[in-house]
């Protein structure tokens, strides 16, 4: 590890750290625009003792100091970074009221990560393939026909698409399951394979919907990555060698075209996250996406903020794992 | 300010905008040349169109008083109702005609707010250079890597639903794109010889940035900002779809959130989600067909072989 590989590695680091540091500030403080204290919701209307109104005041006043709601706004940040230290990430208020957060998020991460890892993969692996079809054939039928579907499925708003998915595949034609991760009952009877199988098959038509949604746009880079590496000169050169179309294409410019889509991978992280939360909600997966549904739904303020806070530093920190990842690949993204 | 500086300005305003006709009418007819670029440009007027003329096309909006375009619930289509009626009764084709009012002004709204605040962020971090554009270039990407779904509903669930919620919740996250891709152009013209020599005869930073980088940056920001459109549009749809839209204004994704809550998927009563979706998708694959020809034709690079 040269000397400058650690340099860069340190203010990566560094940065990381400061990026950290500004998503739990924006997150605690776009939560402070909300009126109203913690307390209306635990204390509506006098502590359920219509008659004891001033005791209730008392109780409220004595909550209000307890939970330090009556300390300035920098102290309050102090104390949530505190608690966030220290595994505090809050307490559910509506939806499974009274529960931890993390007891609440992370029974629905694997799934989550299930959904998005499978399709993430597929999707970018089609999107590389069609792309590199596509520009090959730049200006042909071929091309324009990748390129306009692919700019029509991306069009499509993920959740109308899973919608169409459902009423084609599932309604129209009885093939597959309309919705949920299991067949309710029978499930339970099945062995480990059948369990497995009933599990796989409510995937497809969530794989399906977010694979057709997320492919395009890594069909369209790659796409456009290629046709500008086909008009370098290298690539002239190696036409006037002679050499086959499919050698002048591995050899030469698709490892080039190759780079761009990976660090616009890193980019597009938190676009697929959100296009997996739709996917959840309409095929009714037990997922974090379901999760920040019912969190918005139910106005359970501190489910959606711990949710958005686990979302984005995920987000953040598979980003700057990927950079350093390309750093690699590509050495000369160090020097810059 | 005498008479003879104001008939100056205005000679001056006619020769400039005499230009920037010419240079108008110049694009729209390498765009209508492109079949993409005109199907787009065609769907798009189709849409204003039928925003405009809503009231001719499909009646009154759908009201309970007093009572108008309302007819029983969950009808199938009908002559009196092309697209049924939705749960509560109301003309879903009026809706649809109506949606279309509601996506044009929330697409052109919030992409409007991102392209000041992405090209006043672009400009700033592309011509001070140093300081300013490390700290605005990694402001810049921390917007673009937040995951924009969570943001979005984060946005709205704290600020409340309604009309300036949706459009500043989008203008949030919409605004890194145009902020990079300004800050990228205005780093090449800094070092070009014009603007060099009018600093070098003492122009302002302010005298150059608007009269000497802003001009030149007009048609890439153009570009920009169509696809920001398209973007706002399809962010607005999720909104709904999470019914965090403005429920004054029903929009298009609004439709299919009524629809699904009403389980009209599992009755087989496609006549109430799938227009909707086909109009949103329409809308935004016009405006991105057309951004994608203008970038063709401001991006030479992408053109030859």
């Amino acid at each position: 590890m040269s000397a400058t590989y650690r340099t860069y590695l340190l203010r990566k680091v560094a940065g990381l750290l400061v990026t950290v540091l500004l998503i739990t500030s924006l997150n605690f403080f776009i939560f402070q625009v909300l009126p109203g204290d913690p307390t209306r919701i635990l204390l509506p209307r006098g502590g359920g003792s219509p008659t004891d109104v001033i005791n209730t005041t008392r109780l409220r006043d004595q909550l209000v100091h307890e939970w330090g709601l009556d300390r300035p706004v920098y102290e309050r940040f102090g104390i949530y970074l505190w608690n966030l230290l220290h595994g505090n990430w809050g307490t559910t208020i509506t939806y499974k009221a009274g529960n931890d957060v993390w007891a609440v998020i992370l029974p629905s991460l694997a799934n989550t990560l299930v959904l998005t890892g499978v399709g993430t993969v597929v999707a970018i692996y089609m999107g590389i393939k069609l792309g590199l079809f596509a520009g090959w054939r730049r200006g042909k039928r071929a091309d324009e026909t990748v390129v306009l579907s692919s700019l029509l499925l991306y069009s499509m708003p993920t959740f109308w698409l899973a919608i169409a998915l459902i009423f084609i595949f599932a309604v129209y034609l009885p093939l597959l399951p309309v919705g949920g991760s299991v067949t309710p009952i029978v499930h339970d009877t099945l062995d480990v394979w059948g369990k497995l199988a009933d599990r796989g098959i409510h995937l497809v038509l969530p794989l399906a919907a977010f694979i057709l949604n997320e492919h395009a746009i890594f069909t369209l880079i790659m796409r456009n990555s290629l046709i500008e590496e086909l008009s370098e000169d290298y690539m002239t050169t190696a036409r006037a060698k002679g050499l086959s179309e499919r050698q002048q294409l591995r050899r030469h410019a698709v490892p080039n075209a190759r780079l761009p889509v990976s660090t616009l991978v890193a980019l597009y992280i938190g676009w697929i996250l959100s296009g997996a939360i739709v996917i959840e909600v309409v095929f009714g997966l037990n997922g974090v996406g379901n999760l920040t549904y019912e969190a918005v739904v139910n106005r359970d303020y501190p489910l959606l903020s711990a949710i958005f806070l686990v979302g984005t530093l995920g987000v953040i920190v598979a980003n700057a794992i990927l950079d350093v990842l390309y750093s690699y690949l590509d050495p000369r993204v160090t020097e810059a | 300010m005498g008479v003879g500086f104001g008939r100056i300005q205005e000679l001056f305003a006619g020769e400039r905008y005499a230009a920037a006709r010419k240079r108008g009418v110049e694009v729209v007819r390498i765009l209508l040349r492109r079949p993409m670029g005109a199907i787009g440009l065609a769907t798009i007027l189709f849409f204003i169109g039928m925003a405009l003329l809503a009231p001719l096309l499909a009646g009154p909006f759908p009201t309970y008083f007093p009572p108008a375009n309302i007819g029983p619930p969950n009808l199938p289509p009908s002559s009196a109702f092309p697209l049924g009626t939705d749960p509560s009764g109301k003309n879903n084709f009026a809706l649809l005609v109506y949606g279309a009012r509601v996506s044009l002004i929330i697409g052109f709204a919030a992409s409007g707010f991102a392209m000041v605040l992405g090209t006043t962020i672009g400009v700033a971090a592309g011509y001070y250079g140093r300081f300013v554009d490390r700290a605005l270039s990694w402001i810049t990407n921390f917007f673009l890597v937040i995951p924009w779904l969570p943001f979005v509903l984060v946005i709205a669930s704290v600020l409340g639903r309604g009309f300036w919620t949706t459009v500043l919740a989008i203008a949030i996250v919409s605004w890194p794109t145009t902020a990079r891709v300004v800050r990228a152009k205005v780093l090449s013209l800094r070092t070009l010889g014009y603007v060099q020599r009018a600093r070098a005869i003492g122009a302002s930073d302010g005298h150059i940035m608007t009269r000497h980088v802003l001009p030149v940056l007009g048609p890439l920001i153009f570009a920009n900002t169509i696809l920001t459109v398209s973007n706002s549009i399809f962010t607005e749809s999720f909104l709904a779809f999470f019914g965090l839209g403005d429920t004054s204004q029903p929009s298009w994704g609004q439709m299919i959130e009524n629809s699904w809550y009403n389980l009209d998927v599992l009755r087989g009563a496609w006549w109430a989600f799938l227009p909707p979706g086909i109009c949103i998708t329409a809308l935004v694959l016009a405006f991105t067909m057309v951004s994608h020809v203008l970038e063709e034709i401001l991006n030479p690079r992408l053109r030859k072989r």
